[in-house]
Formats: structure tokens, C-alpha cells, sequence
């Protein structure tokens, strides 16, 4: 049986190839492919029929019990027949329908027979997840037929509807088939059959495969997608959409009816939404005047009966649907040939424009009255059976259901006979008003042979539906409950109800016909909402709805971004803590408060935070949000820890002038003013992550088990002879840790110095005071012979300045260079006084860290402190001039230091940081207590002094210059970032 | 140091003697890293010109070393156990790390590929990161053919993150993995060429929310230490079993979950922590979006899985529902909003947050059919995504020679470059899961996994939503296939052997494990040794006995 797919998707790969040597005819060899799949079926029919399926089994993903299973009873028989008959006899159709120099031709036919050979797949696959693929295979080629026609609009328009639609459902199905198939244990569908699972999970389970069988066979309400994909060419209406793919929901439905047909979630879903669009697009039909869009209306409502009947559930109405597939495929096919024929010859299929084609076309005209007798049920035909078996089904039945169901299906058969005659009347008749159509071509034998074909077996179905009852009734008889009395197709069953209710529709049929002017008014005065325009308005909505979204919550916005992610952080875990009732657990007494004049920092501190939220100056805000590092700083010192305080200090201080240095170049306000509504949002937001940080951290110290580090603490500071814990812990106790952040803290110096420096740094700017001059030399980058473009900080030759006063000294000498507005006296006299001073405080602070407050941290933060004070006051040449090392040099000196004493420890002790103490008396000083970590301390102190001369360097200095070298070229300060305040 | 002889009580005791590191089964990690750091000296002792020719090579073997040693090394395990941990049980060598490394390397090698492609000399990277967008001192840059080379030390690293991220055995040393794998990200996502000041604001975004992330990540540390007394994975799920440390502390550990959540959701993109995506994928340089859209996700999923089968997974009870929300908003949510987009990579991008909610669907199973589909679908997905956004690189503008992000611009195309519409429409068409392509055997593998598990609303939602991402996945087809070229239809630049190969790849990998998944899933992704599905609990047990712990 794989053979078969392989034949067709082999065939499918050659078509264009094919098109492109023999054009059209090319089509007599594809139709060769489906017809010997018919061929191959015919000699194993009677084994078939006689309960002995075909199997063939293929592990594919053994993992996921996925495997190529084919199974062929009497249903996929049945239905393997009509896809390949019907298949070759429509490939032979288009051997005459298009013309060679149809455009996309080849690609039309390596689909068509492609979609043959997944039509085939499907009624044979015997594995729910391979009948899922080639179910999406039909869609997807069902797809490029519709869209045959690319440039047109609604062609487009139609194949994404129905590809929408039909993947919607084919996915819910899926959905359902894993269900099932997890339920019951297998995928194989005969395993399944064989024995059924119940349960909820099966029943919601099938409600979801139905929802895609209803999709696939278009009943409402997925019935839109039909009618639009009659812009399709007629061939291909003519085989997806009356004989094969639709059908397949139709086919699902009747698989599974033998194991899940008393269901009643399946049973009502079916037989009310099947007869429902019976009796809907029965209605629409009699009022259209495309003859295609006529037999699409007709078709749907069919496929709303042949769904209606299997859902039924009994032996008889299983019986009697498989023979309503036949029949159905069998005139509804041939009749969409013909309004092929009709299009094809005299350009149009309006009805209001056909007139006298009987007999212009009478053979056309003939095949026509054949199918539509069979259309409208009358006898002797194929479908008069059909429906005679379907409607003593529904009364057999004996359920309320089936009852009210089969008064529905009176009404859609009525309707049926009224748009069969309204088919003939419209394509065939004479009209008044209207000259007689002209044939354009009149149509070629071969075009006329397929739908003659399909016609006469309409007709031999009629005839020899006795003969076709042992094959319906093999499958038929796997639905249980029998009874003893089953029913048989025949022509004649006697005078019985059925017959009665024939005869009825069939006047009533002609009643409509007779007022179908009437009919039509009243169809369109009272229609429905057009569900194509429901399908438009939902993508709208939903597209509308998506853009909405979008930009409510893709707005690019860091602060939105990040809010959203804090509020989602909140909800999850604030949900344990009150759901878990955590505060009850044993956590440590809360001390709120020690000494009264705590509350002045907290006070300050909570202050600046909240007004930093509405300010709108940059400047105003950093200092704000420097406040709330002093009062913590602060809190610290009162608590006491005066080392974390000093330090805290310090580095507020670094980071507000940094931050200062840095603002100079952006705009004084955030640029966009922000809605008072978003800061409060924000506030709300702020407060609570703060709240809840605060919680979990003082709810974690319940979860403390051991003893506390720190309670150790005191002693290895003894031990380490040093009686200042935290300076101990740093430089001893846990050098390597600090060996580790001083790393780090001279890889983001270079990284800051980098961004602002482009151009690998090469040497101190050199800045020195001749007689009478300061001359301040900025080095020449090495040339690179690649480029010709000059670096922007470095490369600028000059700055020679002959100052006035060349004879007295100055205060600072840099301020030369600078504009007199620029200078303050004050400052530059405090600053020269003062730098001394600090440096002495900041050699105290390293000296006296071990025992005292300070330490190489605070000591170089200090000592950095003073280079910036300078730098303020005597501009970036004062810089270059009070340290004449570079900050690279310093920063690596610093971890040189470091890593020497570390490494000293090694050779000259026991281990790394291996360290020694000893004191050292001078003369009118206390003895200073000299450990090898003073030495570490030292590493610390100067990698310090270099980071912040690095940062003055960059940040200040750098932009200093750039600054300089715009206003002398005449361009204004510009602002290169906009900053992201909403 | 000062010896400390404190009595043990009061301290704990570090250890004196240096860890035994098996360096064999270390060994795919370790050349990675060497690569980085040689990579690095090349970068200060090389002139400029040469440098391109051996970082690439390099980077390139390195991977391909690690690839392979990766593959020995799964050959070597034990049949009878699961695997080995190393260095203090803080790195684990097992089939699932393994296999995750494996995969990564593999995505990591396209990606590189990509990211040595080279067009007139011009790469995907701007040639010099520092000057500010739009300057003479660009300009000057651009004309001198400046270039980063640091770039391929820094994918290194990343890699190098990602592998461990998967193979980490207890959360410290995940988050090392972590910081490892974003901060190169964090850099590499703003060297884009063209339209840098977005590519700026996206490693920005990035950096800062990323950061807030592990900020998150490491606090759900410290709850779980909280709890379990522990970090290591072996240590939580015993104490989830036990009830942990402290009476009622069982809080501790959903907070602990939940944070821990957050930041691997946040890496994963998930709605509500998604947001970055859309932005970072577009601003970032293409081959640097590839690279993050496979390595990561693959990396972020590996260890999401581990931590949640392994230290969760005596606590399942207690995270799933967490997981069925987040599952469910993110298919919901992203699909939605994917509906809107314009610009292929932010449609990417969307794409990626949506699956990321399909494999959470196989996570949330929590049995051996959600690990090995979850795993299925990562590579699957990884390779697929790896040769859509090849193709991204190859479509430009014809004015600037950007890449032509905008939809509309791509009309047509199947009809005047169909090789690369059809590629791109394959890889499309495995996004929305139609068979025949590996996004169906993934789709299914994960959905069937959360059924078995009982999580069927889940599947329903998923698969709706897996509906209307093919909406716009056909849309897309539909636009190159049947719409007639655009007015400023792109130029499209003729793939480099590289690009080309990534492309080829991507391609091969969708379409053999599309249509022959059956070898793969046998062979490649480890299979549990015995699946006793007799009770849920067996179930249990077998989920995680493909875990070393």
C-alpha cells in the first residue's frame, strides 16, 4: 500500500516536469497513477468485503508509537475507490479543461496528484497521527489549489480562509487524537476500534476530533470557508470540494462510528449541527445565480446530511450514509464537470445570462438531468436509494433525535429538489429576456467522457444498489446493535414512509421551483449574517485585539519591562508567604528602633527617595539619590560600624562627582516629562518590591540552622593581629575575595577608560612647566598605516599657553589653561592646601586600618578624593600635573602589590597569604603595628588611587577635551542619548 | 593567609586539599574555555590583520573539538548508570547534559558560521563599538575596515556558559553558568553594524533586566538554601521529600521556587518576563539573534529541566501550577501578539516566545516522555531557528545594505530567489508544526507528554495557539509565494559557503528529523533505561533516572 503513496508523490514531483514537455496531455499520464490505484484495489475487494482487511505496518518513531500503519476494510475500500476513480477521471478532465499556456500549470498538476495521493493515505492510514498528516497534506494542497489563481485577490483571500479554518480544526482534532490515543493505550485505529476507551477524557476527546471533521466537511459552523473556495478551477471543486477532501471529515466521522457512535455528545453534536446546515445551505442555495456557487451551497448542505446520518449511530444509518457518500460523489461531481463545460463554452455560468444550451449542448443537457435526478432523489437513481435507506434509518431509529432529525432532513431534500431544479432550469432553459447564450467553443468529447461517466454510474447505482448492499452493509455491520431485522439498499422497499416523504419533497420541490423568484427575496430579505463577513470581522478583532496588545505591553519602555517583570515577581511571591502563613514561623524579634536619632537619617533618607520620583532636573536627582546613600551611610555610624560608614561615604562621594562629571554632557531634565498616573504606578510597584525584598530577607533568618560565621570573628582578627574586624576580614581573613573584586575593580577601570578612550591609551599626557610656559603636550598616536582618520581625545597638538604672570607661582599651575571665568581663587587656594592634608589623612587611614577605622580602600578612595578635588579646581591640565603616573601604571602596581604579597606568602611562609606582623617603633609616634597584610592593604590603596585618577581621566579630563575641540570647531554640545524615562 | 585555629565547631571547615577534577569528562568543557582565553591573548599579540583568519579557526575547532569529545564521552558513559558528577558533585556528565552540550555545540558551530561570514569585508559586527553611531569617527572606522574580532572570545565564553548551565549540579555553580553565558550576550548584542544606536538600546535593555533576573535567581537560592539546608540538586529533592530543614518552612521553598523560576523563566522568555525579547532579537546582530535564539534557549531549557525534574522533583505538586500559568499566558499572549508583527526578526522573536510556552508544556509533564519530547524539540527548534535567521542575514535593503526587516519588503520572493523562499517556508512551516517537518514530531512529542501527564487543558490551549502562529507563518508564505514583488524589494545577497552551510543545515536537520525522527529518537536523545509507567509515582523515578545526581 505504500507503493500507492509512493506512486502519487513520485508522480506529484514529475508533473511539472512533465507539463513542461507535453503541456495539458501530460495530465493522461498523472491520471494513470489514481486509476491503477483503483485497479490495485478492485481484485482484493471481495477479500475486503468478505472481513479480510489489507494491512501494512512500518515502525516510523517507535518511541512515540508513531508508525506507517495501512489497514483497508470495506470503508477504505469504498473510499479509496471514489478518491482514485473519481481522481482519474477528474486528471483526464483537465487534460481538456486547461489550456497549455495556463500559467502555474505544472504546479497545479504535481499538486492535484498530490493531493490524490494524501487523499489516498488518508482513508487507508490505520494510525491517528498518520491520518493527521495526511489530513494537514489535503489542507495544505487544498491550499494551492484554491490559491491557483495567486494574482487574484479573492482567490488569495478564499485559500486563506479555508487553509485558516481547516488547520484550526485539524489542530483541535489533533488534540483529540492524542487524547484518545493516550487513552487508549494505542494509535493504531483498528486497536482502537477494536477496543473502545471510555471516559470523560474520551468524550471531551471526541467532541475535539469532531469539531475538525465538521471543519474539514464544512458544516456549521465552519461552513463559510466552502463557498469562498469556488475560486478554485472547476476541476478542482469537482474532486476536493464535492468527491474527496470534504468527504474526509465525513469519513472520520463514519470511522469512528462503530466504536464511539452511542455517545451521545458525539451523536447530538453531529446530527443537530449536520442537519442544521442541511437545512441552511439548502436554503442559500435556492437563491444563488452562480451555478457553482449553487452546487457549493447544494454540496454543503449535503455533506450536513451525509454528517447528520452517521451521527445517527445505528447498523442502518451507517448503511445508509456510506451509500449517500457514493451516491452524493457520484452526481455532484459530474455536475460540477458540467458547469466546467458550461464555463468553459460560453464563458460565463450566471444563470441570469445562460439561456437555450438544451439544446445546443444536449448531451451535456442529458448527463446534467441524470445527476440532478440523482441530486434530488428521484428514481431510479443512485441517490434516490441512498436517500430511501437514510430516511428509513432516521425512522428506525425511534429516538426523539432521530425523529426531529428526519423532519430536518425532509426539509433540506425539499429544499434539495428546488435547487436541482432551479441547477436545470438556470443552465439548460430557454428564459425570457434572454437571447440565446452563444457557444464559444462547443465542448470536445473527452471533456464531456468523465462527467457521462460519473453520470451513468449514478445511474447503475440506482439499479444495482442491491448489488453494492454487501459491500456498505461489511462495513455497516462493525456498528453494533444490529437488531434482527437489518436493512438493505434496494430500489423498491414498498410502499413505506420513506416514499411517502419522497413524494413530499419532491412537490414541495416544485412548489419552490414555481415561486422562486419569491424564494430568492425572501432568502436574501431574511439571510443570516454572511459567516464570511463574521470570519472577516473575528480577524479584524482578533488582529485589532493583537495590535492593542502590542502596544499596550510592547512599548519598548525598560521601565514598563521592568515593571512587569517585579509585579509578576510580587504575585508569586507574595502568594507563599500569605498562603503559607510565614510570618508565624520562628524568626528573631524585629528591633525596630535603637536610639532616637536613627530616625533623622531614616527620615532624610525616605524623603530624598520620594521626592527623586518627581523632580525633573538630572542633577537635582543624582544629589537626591546621593541623600539616601549618606543617611544610609548614616544609619550605619549610628548602628555602629563606622568602617561600612566611612566607606559608604566615600564612595557616595566618588559616585555623585562621577555622576556629576558625566551629566555635564546630557540635558539638564530627563527629556520626557513622565504621567503623574505611571509614577504613581511606579511608586506603588517600587514600594512593594522594596516591602518585599525586606520581608524575605528577615523571614530567611528563620530558615538559619548553624551557628553564625561572624561569632568566630573577633578571635581570627586577634589571630590575624589586627583588632578592626571588617579591615581584617578584608585584607586577611578573606583576601582572596578581595584579590578577586580588586580584579574586577581594575577591569571595569580600563573598561570606563575604553569606552571613552577609543584608541588604545598610550602614554601620561604630558603636561610640565618650562620658563614662563606651561606646555602641555598630548602624545601623537602611533600612525596606523590603514587609516587616515585622526582619534578624536588624544591627537590634538597644542594647548601651548604663555601665561601673564609668568614669575609668580601659582596656587595651581593648571589653571592656566583655563578660561579666567572659569577659575575661583578660593577654591584653587583651598585645593592646594588642602591636597596635602588629604593625602596625609588617606596614608592614616591605610596605616591605621588593621587596628583602627580605614584601611587601603578608604585610604585610596581618599587619596582619590583629593586628585579630584584638584582636578575641580584647576581643570584637566591640574590633573595631568599633581600625579604624574599614569592610571594604568598605578592599577597595575596595585594588583602587583597585591598578588606579591599573596604570592610572598607562598615562598617565604607556609601558603598563599601566608603573612607575618611585627612592630614598628619610631620616634614620637605610636608603634605602628606592620603586618604583611599592610603590605595587601598597600596593593589595595594604590589600584584605588589609579581607578579614580582613571575615572578623572575618562570621564572628566576626556570630555573636557572633546568639550574644548567642539567649541573650537564651532559645534554647539550636542546630546548624543535620549534617556528612556516613561 | 594567617592560619585560623579557630575549633571546628565555630568555623566550618575548609578543605585543604585541591579538588580531584576528572579533566577527561571536563574536557569538552575546558577547550571551549581555552579557546576563550587563547582567544583573548590572540586578540593582545596579533597584528589586526591576522586576526580574523585565526579567531575563526580557532573558535571553529575549538567547538568542533568539543563537539566531538562530546560525542566520545556519551559513547564512554556507563550503560548501567546514569552518570558521573565531578569537582564536588558540582558538574554532572550524564546522557541528558550531554546530549544538551552536544546540541548546543552543534547550534553554536551554525552560529558561528554565521558570525564569520564575510561580505566585501564587511561582518555583521560594527567595526568599532565604541565610537558613537553616526560619527566622523565611525565613519572613519567604517572606511578603514575596522573590525571586533573580540567577538569570537566572547561567543567562547558564552558557549562555554551554556554547556555548564546544562551540566551544573547544584545552583551556585548554575549561576555561575549564568552570569558565564549572559554577560558575553549582554556585550555581544550591541556590536551590530547598521542601526547601532538600537542595537545599543538592546544590549541595554538586556544587561539591565538580565541583571534583575540573576538578582532574582540568587535570592531564590538563598530561599531554597532556606529550606533545604543545601544547594546542591541531590540535597533539595531530598529535603523536598523530607519536608526540609525548619517546621512549616515550606514557603521558603515556593518562594524559592518561584525566584529561581523567574530568573530561568526570564532567560527561557516566557510572558510575563518575555519583553525583552522582540527588542533584544532585533536590535542585536543577526548571527548574534541565532545564536541566542538556539544555544541559549537550548542552554536556559537544559538546566530549566534539570533544576525542575531533578532539585524539584520530589516538589512537583507544589511548582506546576506556577508553571501551568506562565504555559498558558505565554502560548496565549505571544501567539496573540505575533499576529501584529511586521519585521521578520521580531516575528522571530514572537515565534520564539511561543514555543518556549510549547516546551514548557512538556516541562510541566514532568515524566520521561516530557524530558525526552522537550528534548526532541529544543534541537529541533534550535536548528530550524538557526536557519531562519541565516536566512534574515541574506535579504537586504537594496539602498543601505541593512537587512530588510519589514515584511512587506519580502513579497515575491518565492518568485525571485526560490531556493531561499522555499528554505525559509520550510522552516515556517516546522515553526506552525505541519508534518513532515521536525515541528510536528516536536509538537507532538510535547503534547502527548502533557496529556499522559493529565495537563490536557494545557494541549488545548497550546494547540489553539500553535493555530494562529500558523496564520501568520502562512501569511508569510503566502506574501513570498503569491504576492507580487514589492516596490522596494529587497536585494538578496547569494549565500557564502558559510551562510550557505548554516542554511544547508538547518534545512537537512528539518527535514530528516521531520520525516525519519525514528533513528534520532532511538539513538541520539536518551532513552529511560526501563519505563515503568505501572504507577505515577514509577513514573517519577523514571523522569529523573536519566538525571545523574
Amino acid at each position: 500500500m505504500i507503493w500507492l503513496l509512493v506512486a502519487h508523490f513520485t508522480a506529484a514531483a514529475l508533473a511539472p516536469a512533465l507539463v513542461r514537455k507535453w503541456g495539458r496531455q501530460a495530465f493522461f499520464a498523472l491520471a494513470l497513477v489514481p486509476a491503477s490505484a483503483a485497479i490495485w484495489a478492485l481484485p482484493r475487494a471481495p477479500g475486503v468485503i468478505a472481513g479480510e482487511p489489507e494491512l501494512f505496518f512500518l515502525p516510523w518513531a517507535p518511541n512515540y508509537q508513531l508508525a506507517l500503519a495501512f489497514r483497508m476494510d470495506a470503508l477504505s475500500l469504498v473510499m479509496l475507490l471514489l478518491a482514485a476513480g473519481i481522481g482519474a477521471l477528474i486528471l483526464l478532465y483537465c487534460a481538456r479543461y486547461f489550456s497549455d499556456d495556463e500559467p502555474g500549470l505544472g504546479r497545479f498538476a504535481g499538486v492535484l496528484t498530490g493531493f490524490a495521493g494524501a487523499m489516498i493515505g488518508l482513508v487507508l492510514a490505520n494510525d491517528l497521527i498518520q491520518l493527521y498528516l495526511y489530513w494537514e497534506l489535503t489542507t495544505v494542497f487544498s491550499y494551492l489549489l484554491i490559491g491557483h489563481y495567486p494574482e487574484r485577490r479573492d482567490s488569495r483571500r478564499a485559500a486563506a480562509m479555508a487553509i485558516n479554518v481547516t488547520t484550526m480544526g485539524g489542530l483541535t482534532m489533533l488534540v483529540g487524537l492524542v487524547i484518545l490515543g493516550e487513552s487508549a493505550g494505542t494509535y493504531l485505529i483498528s486497536g482502537i476500534l477494536a477496543e473502545p476507551p471510555s471516559g470523560t477524557a474520551v468524550t471531551v476527546a471526541l467532541v475535539l476530533i469532531l469539531v475538525g471533521a465538521l471543519s474539514k466537511s464544512a458544516i456549521f459552523p465552519f461552513s463559510l470557508w466552502l463557498p469562498a473556495a469556488m475560486q478554485a478551477p472547476t476541476p478542482v471543486s469537482a474532486y476536493l470540494h464535492a468527491a474527496a477532501m470534504v468527504k474526509a471529515g465525513v469519513y472520520l466521522i463514519a470511522r469512528l462510528t462503530p466504536a464511539f457512535g452511542d455517545i451521545p455528545a458525539w451523536q447530538y453534536t453531529a446530527v443537530i449541527l449536520g442537519t442544521a446546515t442541511m437545512i441552511g445551505s439548502g436554503w442559500r442555495a435556492l437563491r444563488q445565480h452562480d451555478l457553482k456557487l449553487l452546487l457549493a451551497h447544494g454540496t454543503v448542505s449535503q455533506l450536513g446530511f451525509l454528517t447528520a446520518i452517521f451521527g445517527i449511530g445505528t447498523r442502518d444509518a451507517a448503511l445508509a450514509g456510506l451509500a449517500m457518500l457514493c451516491a452524493h460523489a457520484l452526481f455532484k461531481a459530474p455536475l460540477f464537470l458540467v458547469v466546467g463545460i458550461i464555463d468553459h463554452s460560453t464563458g460565463t455560468r450566471d444563470l441570469r445570462e445562460l439561456s437555450g444550451l438544451r439544446k445546443k449542448m444536449p448531451v451535456v443537457f442529458w448527463t446534467s438531468v441524470v445527476a440532478l435526478m440523482s441530486m434530488a432523489g428521484l428514481p431510479p437513481m443512485a441517490g434516490f436509494a441512498a436517500k430511501e435507506a437514510a430516511f428509513g434509518a432516521f425512522e428506525h431509529a425511534d429516538t426523539l433525535l432521530a425523529t426531529l432529525a428526519l423532519a430536518g432532513v425532509v426539509v433540506g431534500t425539499l429544499f434539495t429538489v428546488g435547487y436541482s431544479l432551479r441547477f436545470l432550469w438556470g443552465a439548460f432553459f430557454d428564459k425570457e429576456n434572454t437571447s440565446p447564450t452563444p457557444l464559444l467553443h462547443p465542448p470536445g468529447p473527452l471533456f464531456v467522457a468523465p462527467a457521462i461517466v460519473l453520470a451513468a454510474l449514478s445511474l447503475l447505482g440506482g439499479f444495482g444498489a442491491s448489488l453494492a448492499d454487501p459491500v456498505f452493509a461489511s462495513y455497516a455491520d462493525t456498528v453494533p446493535g444490529a437488531g434482527h431485522d437489518p436493512a438493505h439498499l434496494a430500489l423498491w422497499h414498498g410502499l413505506s414512509l420513506p416514499l411517502l416523504l419522497t413524494a413530499l419533497c419532491l412537490a414541495g420541490g416544485l412548489l419552490l421551483f414555481r415561486w422562486r423568484v419569491m424564494v430568492a427575496w425572501l432568502g436574501a430579505r431574511f439571510a443570516l449574517p454572511e459567516a464570511g463577513n463574521v470570519y472577516r470581522r473575528i480577524v479584524y478583532y482578533l488582529s485589532s485585539f493583537a495590535t492593542q496588545v502590542t502596544g499596550l505591553t510592547q512599548r519598548g519602555s525598560l521601565p514598563l519591562y521592568l515593571g512587569t517583570i517585579l509585579v509578576s515577581l510580587l504575585v508569586v511571591s507574595t502568594a507563599p508567604i500569605v498562603w503559607g502563613r510565614l510570618w508565624t514561623l520562628d524568626v528573631p524579634p524585629v528591633r525596630w528602633i535603637d536610639t532616637p536619632p536613627q530616625l533623622i537619617p531614616a527620615a532624610i533618607i525616605i524623603i530624598a527617595a520620594l521626592w527623586t520620583l518627581i523632580v525633573r532636573g538630572r542633577l537635582f536627582a543624582v544629589v537626591l539619590v546621593g541623600m539616601t546613600g549618606y543617611g544610609t551611610a548614616t544609619l550605619f555610624a549610628l548602628h555602629g560600624a563606622p568602617d561600612l560608614a566611612l566607606t559608604q561615604f566615600l564612595v557616595e562621594t566618588v559616585s555623585l562627582v562621577v555622576f556629576v562629571l558625566v551629566l555635564r554632557r546630557l540635558p539638564p531634565q530627563f527629556s520626557t516629562p513622565v504621567l503623574r498616573s505611571r509614577r504613581l504606578v511606579n511608586l506603588a510597584i517600587g514600594i512593594g518590591s522594596g516591602i518585599l525584598v525586606a520581608v524575605m530577607a528577615y523571614l530567611t533568618l528563620a530558615g538559619r540552622q548553624a551557628e553564625s560565621i561572624s561569632e568566630g570573628f573577633p578571635a581570627a582578627a586577634e589571630e590575624a593581629g589586627g583588632s578592626n574586624i571588617v579591615s581584617v576580614l578584608l585584607v586577611d581573613v578573606r583576601s582572596w575575595d578581595t584579590m578577586g573584586e580588586i580584579s574586577v575593580l581594575a577591569a571595569v577601570a580600563a573598561g570606563v577608560a575604553s569606552l571613552l578612550f577609543v584608541r588604545r591609551r598610550t602614554r601620561l599626557p604630558h603636561t610640565h612647566i618650562e620658563t614662563g610656559r606651561i606646555v602641555a603636550r598630548l602624545p601623537q598616536p602611533p600612525s596606523n598605516g590603514e587609516s587616515e582618520w585622526s582619534p578624536l581625545p588624544l591627537t590634538y597638538v597644542g594647548d601651548i599657553i604663555t601665561p601673564r604672570v609668568a614669575h609668580k607661582p601659582l596656587w595651581l599651575p593648571g589653571v592656566l589653561t583655563l578660561a579666567q571665568e572659569r577659575r575661583s581663587i578660593i577654591f584653587e587656594v583651598v585645593a592646594r592646601l588642602m591636597f596635602p592634608v588629604i593625602i596625609l589623612i588617606s596614608v592614616f587611614l591605610l596605616l591605621t586600618g588593621h587596628s583602627h577605622v580605614g584601611g587601603g580602600f578608604a585610604g585610596g578612595i581618599v587619596a582619590g578624593l583629593g586628585l579630584m578635588v584638584r582636578y575641580l579646581a584647576g581643570g584637566r591640565h591640574e590633573l595631568y600635573l599633581s600625579l604624574r603616573l599614569p592610571p594604568g601604571l598605578l592599577i597595575g602596581l596595585g594588583l602587583s602589590i597585591t598578588t606579591g604579597t599573596a604570592l610572598a606568602g607562598a615562598i617565604f611562609g607556609t601558603e598563599i597569604f601566608a603573612g607575618g606582623a611585627f612592630d614598628l617603633h619610631l620616634p614620637f609616634l605610636e608603634p605602628i603595628h606592620l603586618t604583611s597584610a599592610l603590605a595587601f592593604d598597600f596593593g589595595v590603596y594604590v589600584l584605588v588611587i589609579g581607578l579614580i585618577q582613571d575615572i578623572l581621566y575618562s570621564l572628566g579630563a576626556g570630555i573636557d577635551e572633546q568639550a574644548e575641540k567642539d567649541s573650537r570647531t564651532g559645534k554647539a554640545p550636542e546630546y548624543e542619548s535620549e534617556e528612556v524615562t516613561a | 593567609m594567617i592560619p585560623l585555629s579557630l575549633s571546628e565547631t565555630t568555623l566550618p571547615t575548609v578543605t585543604t586539599q585541591a579538588p580531584d577534577l576528572d579533566y577527561w569528562l571536563l574536557s569538552p568543557l575546558l577547550v571551549v574555555f581555552a579557546a576563550g582565553v587563547i582567544g583573548v591573548i590572540v586578540e593582545a599579540f596579533v597584528p589586526a590583520q591576522r586576526r580574523y583568519s585565526i579567531q575563526t579557526a580557532l573558535a571553529m575547532v575549538a567547538v568542533g573539538v568539543a563537539f566531538v569529545l562530546t560525542l566520545v564521552q556519551v559513547g564512554a558513559l556507563p550503560a548501567d548508570s546514569a552518570g558521573l558528577t565531578l569537582a564536588f558533585a558540582t558538574v554532572v556528565v550524564d546522557r541528558p547534559s550531554l546530549f544538551f552540550q552536544g546540541v548546543i555545540l552543534a547550534l553554536a558551530l551554525a552560529s558561528l558560521l554565521l558570525i564569520a561570514e564575510r561580505r566585501d569585508g564587511e561582518s555583521a559586527f560594527t567595526g568599532q563599538a565604541a565610537a558613537v553611531p553616526g560619527s566622523e569617527e565611525e565613519r572613519a572606522h567604517v572606511l578603514a575596515g575596522s573590525q571586533h574580532t573580540e567577538v569570537y572570545p566572547l561567543v567562547m565564553f558564552a558557549v562555554l556558559g551554556m554547556q555548564l548551565f546544562t551540566a551544573a549540579n547544584d545552583f551556585l555553580t548554575m549561576f555561575i553558568a549564568l552570569e558565564v553565558m549572559s554577560l558575553p550576550l549582554y556585550l555581544l548584542c550591541g556590536l551590530a553594524r547598521r542601526r547601532r544606536l538600537f542595537s545599543q538600546e538592546a544590549a541595554l535593555k538586556y544587561f539591565l533586566l538580565g541583571a534583575f533576573s540573576s538578582a532574582f535567581f540568587l535570592f531564590g537560592i538563598a530561599m531554597v538554601y532556606g529550606y533545604a539546608g543545601a544547594v546542591e540538586f541531590a540535597a533539595v529533592r531530598a529535603a523536598g521529600s523530607s519536608g526540609g530543614l525548619i517546621d512549616g518552612g515550606e514557603p521558603l521553598l515556593l518562594i524559592g521556587i518561584a525566584m529561581i523560576g523567574v530568573g530561568m523563566l526570564f532567560k527561557v522568555g516566557t510572558v510575563p518576563f518575555h519583553n525583552w525579547k522582540p527588542d533584544v532579537y532585533q536590535g542585536a546582530p543577526t548571527p548574534i539573534t541565532a545564536l541566542m535564539a538556539s544555544g541559549t534557549l537550548v542552554a536556559a531549557f537544559g538546566a530549566m529541566l534539570r533544576v525542575f525534574y531533578v532539585a524539584f522533583g520530589t516538589t512537583v505538586a507544589q511548582w506546576r501550577p506556577m508553571l501551568w500559568v506562565v504555559a498558558i499566558l505565554t502560548m496565549v499572549v505571544a501567539a496573540v501578539i505575533a499576529v501584529t508583527q511586521r519585521d521578520i526578526k521580531r516575528l522571530l522573536a514572537y515565534s520564539s516566545v511561543v514555543h518556549a510556552g510549547f516546551i514548557l508544556t512538556a516541562v510541566v509533564a514532568a515524566n520521561a516522555d516530557g524530558l525526552t519530547g522537550a528534548m526532541f524539540y529544543l534541537a529541533a527548534y534550535g536548528f530550524t531557528t538557526v536557519g531562519a535567521f541565516a536566512i534574515v542575514t541574506l535579504v537586504r535593503n537594496p539602498d543601505n545594505g541593512a537587512e530588510a526587516g519589514d515584511l512587506t519588503q519580502w513579497a515575491g520572493l518565492g518568485r525571485t530567489s526560490p531556493f531561499l523562499a522555499a528554505s525559509l517556508g520550510l522552516f515556517l512551516l516546522a515553526f506552525a508544526g505541519i508534518p513532515l517537518t521536525s515541528g510536528f514530531i516536536g509538537k507532538f512529542a510535547v503534547f502527548e507528554a502533557a496529556v499522559a501527564a493529565g495537563a490536557t487543558p494545557l494541549v488545548v490551549v497550546g494547540v489553539l495557539s500553535s493555530a494562529v502562529t500558523a496564520f501568520f507563518y502562512v501569511r508569510i508564505i503566502v506574501l513570498m509565494f503569491f504576492a507580487e514583488p514589492a516596490e522596494n524589494a529587497p536585494r538578496v545577497l547569494k549565500p557564502g559557503i558559510l551562510t550557505g552551510t548554516t542554511v544547508g543545515l538547518g534545512v537537512a536537520a528539518t527535514l530528516l528529523l521531520g520525516i525519519l525522527p525514528g533513528p534520532v529518537l532511538e539513538h541520539v536523545i536518551p532513552q529511560p533505561a526501563a519505563e515503568t509507567s505501572e504507577a505515577v509515582a514509577a513514573e517519577h523515578t523514571a523522569a529523573d533516572s536519566l538525571f545523574a545526581r
